[in-house]
């Protein structure tokens, strides 16, 4: 049975390969005999038929060609949006922080070497509110070389490849062990951490704080930096990057610096919580 | 001659005109294209071997196309569309590869 619906198969296949001519051919041939007159609708027949198989050339040829430069200027709209809605939360960003500075200026001035003053400058420091200079500690993670892409590649059809893998959790389990480590304040690519700052992953992008950053990722901290880098080079977290960067081709370096400058982050004003007793309620 | 002539109108006339293609015949382009082929190929070899026939010709390339899509909007129809897509394709393909091999040894006694 199996054997017999076997030969049925290849026949139908040999049939199918090599019997490629269409039969109608033949038998119309057959039909009218040899030297048969010509008929008053050959040659119509022949020119609408060649007409028609041309206009479905070109037409497919036109819709084809249309529908891509379409998809191309879909994608090359997004990207100008995004990168306009970029721009224009960086320089509300901006302007954030020039009026916090113009705030900090007048609270100065009105409130002269108080210790309210003195204070609210400490505060606003641990919060990540002010700009911050001391000696710390910069590391550096970075994404495996991606491989070019070829010319022919429509724009959004790029595979996601190995190439993309570190994610939020290697920011976010680098900037853990650096807090572990004793420092005082961290930006990730120039993004301040505050208390309330998020490290997330969304799409292809790790986002800090709703900023989304891109490999390579730049850890800065600022704390004592001799304890900073031998607390570092003693972790865990150290130990598996190099082991990562040996066997997978990622980046993972860090310096000790004797001065980092990280910026202020915008921080807005907590609308729930209130100073409570000392105690607690625990 | 006519042959040839019919066809670069035919090609001049769709790049003049540039018609859009509705939505719902998108699909059934590719079809059309791999048919077309077929029928320009299968025709020419007729004419070689001698026993073309104008009737058949036009007959055919539009069974072709209407039978493609025919299969290909059923499959569509039973969630199998990409597939039976595929295999129109392949059928026809073989069927063109076989009459450029057929037309290669008239033309070429190779």
């Amino acid at each position: 049975m199996t054997s017999r619906r076997n030969t049925m198969t290849t026949a139908l296949l040999v049939d199918l390969v090599t019997n490629t001519a269409d039969p109608g051919y033949a038998a119309a041939a057959a039909r009218r005999g040899p030297e048969a007159p010509r008929r008053w609708f050959d040659r119509p027949a022949v020119a609408l038929g060649c007409g028609l198989i041309g206009l479905t050339l070109a037409v497919a040829y036109v819709h084809t060609h249309r529908a891509a430069p379409t998809a191309a200027k879909v994608h090359a709209g997004l990207v100008a949006r995004v990168k306009a809605a970029n721009a224009a939360g960086d320089s509300l960003d901006a302007q954030a922080q020039r009026l916090d500075a113009e705030v900090a200026r007048l609270r100065a001035r009105a409130l002269p070497g108080t210790s309210i003053g003195a204070e609210l400058d400490r505060t606003e420091l641990l919060a990540g509110a002010t700009p911050v200079t001391g000696p710390g500690l910069r590391v550096q993670l970075a994404d495996p070389h991606k491989p070019t892409r070829s010319p022919g590649d429509r724009p959004g059809s790029t595979p996601i490849t190995a190439s993309e893998i570190l994610t939020d959790r290697d920011v976010r389990s680098v900037v853990n062990e650096l807090w572990h480590d004793g420092a005082e304040a961290i930006a990730v690519n120039d993004v301040r951490l505050t208390p309330t700052s998020a490290i997330r992953f969304a799409g292809q992008a790790v986002l800090v704080d709703f900023a989304p950053i891109t490999s390579p990722y730049t850890i800065s901290a600022i704390g004592d930096s001799d304890v900073l880098v031998t607390s570092f080079a003693d972790s865990d977290v150290a130990s598996r990057y190099h082991t990562l960067a040996s066997a997978n081709g990622i980046g993972f370096s860090w310096n000790q610096v004797s001065k980092l400058h990280l910026p202020a982050m915008t921080t807005s004003a907590p609308r729930y919580a209130r100073p409570g007793s000392t105690g607690g309620s625990r | 001659m006519i042959a040839g002539l019919a066809l670069v109108i035919g090609v001049v006339v769709g790049l003049v005109l540039r018609p859009t293609v509705p939505g719902w015949l998108e699909p059934y382009l590719p079809i059309a294209v791999v048919a077309a082929l077929d029928a320009v190929f299968g025709g020419i070899r007729a004419r070689l071997d001698g026993i073309f026939d104008a009737k058949v010709f036009v007959v055919s390339f539009v069974s072709n196309v209407v039978v493609a899509a025919l299969i290909v909007f059923l499959g569509d129809k039973l969630g199998v569309g990409g597939q039976l897509s595929t295999a129109v394709v392949v059928v026809l393909g073989i069927r063109i590869f076989g009459n450029a091999a057929a037309i290669r040894r008239h033309v070429f006694h190779a």
